[in-house]
């Protein structure tokens, strides 16, 4: 079957899998069998100059750089913290896994992207998420948003955000239901996030009603907050994101206009209204956005690839983030901002490519 | 033999959502429901089949040159009458339909089989056609609003499948479930075909415009 | 020159014919039309008054609201004395679109019941303002207390819907404008008949 759908001309099935294979092992081996066709993906996609990292390689520094706030969220929101991540992780692998033996792919568990997706997923999740919740995210994201469309390397949406989108969009009293810190041992107490609260009092009294002092500031960089598990601790984040940036995982560019935009927006309407709109460090330090920034946004496979792009999508997504925030219905903007900019992504690479030099333009 | 043939044609081969992708406006936007979806899929039935017979009836008076507008006022009378109908006696399908009851006339399966079929072949044949491209249609959308009304709201037909305890997952009844349930069946149907044309021997019937090289993410 | 006469009367002729065919149809479902709708709108004021007898829809009577619509509001009797009174109210303060509903009171302003007419509220969430559990606790409920009318998150009486608090905030203050529109247009409305409310709604306050 395999050999008689290769015959097929170009974009026939086989062929996609063999482009998703190649992607996979994230080198550019010289063609061994049919050069010919393989000669039209050698130009297809960047990057084409090769320094030795592998797509594990990149997902374990990632990874490696998620921990402190993983482990940190486990320590402030306890055992309810920790269920929900070892079940994303665990039903990301499965689902990984069958997925590529029922489409008949390389089985490559092994390169860490599922993995990656069930942690950023997880993080993305209040604590104390039901099992089913947890699950049905994954399955959206390893399944719906990755494998259907060809598997790591063409999915146009990040696959961890698709999960987290979905779950909000479905189930959004249990997406909304946050717990207190509480550390070990103490019962659960619900809470409401910081954004949810601002928009609350908006809601209700028609104004902002907040204090917003160096405690407060204190307890965000701390993340003695309620919110998604990865998201509170903002000096764990910034660490992680520091270390990306040094390891040359990541480009500051995203993270940097991502974040900037979003203060310099929300600053202008403070400035203008500051009964309707909150303080412009509360909103860079509430909310995902750090998360979001450092380490959803610079997602290789669905980010811009020239450094003009990355100012672009950042800055794309942090006036989005702040529109709804401000104007929307959900408090919290940051998921739905980067999956606008991911569809804008195609655009944006195809306008900011350098042209080849010599080229006439276009 | 041929009126079987023509008849089985939109059930399969020449499915009108899963295979010509046409009529993908009702298709996405009233399929929140299994009777809503059977509603539309009825009432498009209804239209495509009078048209059909119609329009195969008048097709040798019509010049060529105003063809389109014929049939335009053909189908939208069957549309009105429907409407019409459909509000006087069934009318709290009538309600959950709205605006897209009138819309069917801008339904392309209609207008498309008249083109290229009723206008080209004798009366009976052609209301056959309308028949078998309506029950297609009509199936199709039946179980994409079965999928999404059992999914999104834990029932089928108003009959609770998944008991209290099931949580919902609203996506589907919305407008993203829509494409999501569309495009997993879609997918499902080419492996099926490429299945069956496999055991028979036989080429596969899948459109070009359904693989992926035509997607701009993907010749990027 | 020729030609165009002929496709001219070709086309004329199949328009002249759907007309005619509309035509029919059109005289043919008017009347069925009608009864649905009326059926529909009795089927609504039937949940929101008590018992009554006359015939509702040819009793009521037009009154321009603080916004400028007109609302027709129905006066429901038995045995000839009115004991109960509906109207429609319209909230734009829907999660999508605007919310319209019927809201029935008694003389004495007390909710009978509402029914909730056209909504687009997102399906498995606001549209659960169309539940038994959320629509009955409104009843027996009357005008005092305004602090009362909001939702429980809001500091009120009423239970809202779980991640639909918008749309059960705004059926909730929508229905108590309902009931000051009622008492704004009492005399209008109950033409004089009722002298009881303005001492009852006294005596209430003075508790």
């Amino acid at each position: 079957m395999e050999d008689e759908m290769k015959d097929k001309g170009p974009g026939s099935g086989a062929e996609k899998r063999e482009q998703a294979a190649d992607k996979k092992k994230a080198s550019i081996k010289p063609a061994k069998k049919k050069e010919a066709i393989e000669a039209r993906f050698l130009v297809s996609s960047s990057p084409h100059i090769h320094d030795g990292q592998t797509t594990s390689g990149i997902m374990r520094l990632v990874i490696f750089a998620l921990l402190p706030a993983a482990l940190f969220s486990v320590y402030i929101f306890g055992i309810s913290s920790l269920r929900v991540i070892i079940i994303s992780i665990c039903s990301a692998l499965l689902f990984e896994l069958v997925a590529l033996r029922i489409m008949k792919r390389p089985v490559n568990v092994r390169d860490g992207s599922a993995l990656l997706t069930g942690l950023l997923l997880a993080l993305n999740l209040p604590p104390g998420s039901p099992w089913w919740l947890v699950v049905t995210g994954t399955f959206f994201a390893i399944v719906v948003a990755k494998q259907f469309f060809g598997g790591l390397g063409y999915n146009p949406f990040n696959p961890a955000l698709i999960g987290r989108v979905v779950l909000v969009i479905s189930f959004p009293v249990q997406m909304t239901k946050w717990i207190a810190p509480s550390k070990w041992g103490a019962d659960a107490v619900t809470t409401a996030t910081p954004l949810g609260r601002i928009a609350e009092s908006l809601e209700a009294l028609g104004h902002i009603e907040m204090e917003f002092g160096r405690e407060e500031i204190l307890n965000l960089l701390v993340g003695n907050r309620g919110g998604c598990l990865g998201e509170v601790s903002i000096i764990l984040l910034l660490a992680g994101g520091l270390y990306l940036i040094v390891k040359k995982v990541i480009s500051w560019h995203i993270p940097v206009t991502f974040i900037g935009s979003v203060w310099a927006m929300t600053g202008i309407f403070h400035l203008i209204d500051p009964a309707h709109y909150a303080n412009p460090t509360f909103h860079v330090l509430t909310g995902g956005l750090f998360l979001g920034a450092i380490f959803m946004a610079t997602d290789y496979v669905t980010s811009p690839m020239t450094p003009l792009g990355k100012i672009i999508f950042g800055a794309g997504c942090g006036v989005i983030t702040v529109l709804i925030r401000l104007f929307g219905v959900y408090p919290e903007g940051v998921s739905f901002a980067i999956l606008l900019m991911n569809a804008a992504t195609p655009l944006i690479d195809r306008y900011t490519k350098q042209k080849v030099f010599g080229a006439r333009a276009a | 033999m041929r009126a079987g043939k023509e008849f089985l044609k939109g059930f399969w081969s020449e499915n009108p959502v899963f295979r010509l992708v046409l009529g993908i406006c009702p298709t996405l936007a009233v399929t929140t429901t299994a009777v809503n979806g059977l509603g539309m899929g009825l009432a498009t039935t209804f239209v495509l089949v009078s048209s059909n017979m119609v329009i195969s009836m008048i097709r040798s008076f019509i010049p060529k040159k105003i063809r389109i507008p014929a049939f335009i006022v053909t189908i939208a009378t069957f549309v009105t009458i429907v409407d019409l109908v459909m509000n006087g006696y069934f009318h709290a399908l009538h309600k959950s339909l709205g605006l897209f009851i009138p819309l069917i006339v801008v339904n392309c399966v209609i207008l498309g089989r008249a083109e290229a079929f009723a206008s080209k072949n004798p009366i009976w044949i052609s209301i056959v056609d309308g028949f078998g491209m309506g029950f297609g249609f009509a199936i199709s959308l039946t179980v994409i609003g079965a999928i999404r009304e059992l999914l999104g709201n834990g029932t089928i037909l108003n009959i609770s499948i998944f008991g209290d305890s099931y949580q919902p997952l609203l996506l589907m009844i919305m407008p993203p479930g829509a494409f999501i349930v569309l495009g997993i069946l879609l997918g499902l149907m080419n492996k099926v075909e490429i299945k069956i044309a496999e055991r028979s021997g036989r080429e596969p019937i899948i459109s070009k415009a359904h693989d992926c090289s035509g997607c701009a993410i993907h010749r990027n | 020159m020729k030609e165009i006469f002929r496709l001219t009367l070709i086309l004329t002729v199949i328009t002249a014919v759907s007309a005619g065919v509309l035509a029919f149809v059109n005289q043919q479902t008017e009347q069925p039309i009608e009864n649905a709708l009326r059926e529909e709108k009795m089927k609504a004021l039937r949940n929101v008054l008590p018992p009554f007898d006359n015939e509702l829809t040819e009793d009521s009577i037009l009154i321009p609201d603080i916004t400028g619509d007109t609302l027709e509001v129905f006066r429901g009797k038995k045995d000839g004395k009115i004991n109960g009174v509906a109207f429609p109210v319209l909230s734009h303060d829907g999660y999508s679109g605007d919310i319209e509903f019927m809201v029935g009171v008694n003389l004495d302003g007390v909710i009978q019941g509402i029914e909730i007419l056209t909504h687009a509220e997102t399906p498995g969430l606001g549209a659960k303002i169309q539940s038994e559990d959320f629509k009955t606790q409104f009843k027996t409920r009357g005008i005092n207390n305004p602090e009362l009318w909001e939702v429980e998150k809001d500091g009120g009486v009423f239970k809202q819907i779980t991640g639909a608090t918008i749309s059960s905030r705004a059926v909730t203050r929508a229905v108590y404008k309902g009931l000051k529109f009622y008492e704004k247009h009492i005399n209008e409305i109950t033409g004089g008949e009722n002298t009881g409310y303005e001492n009852k709604k006294g005596n209430k306050e003075k508790k």
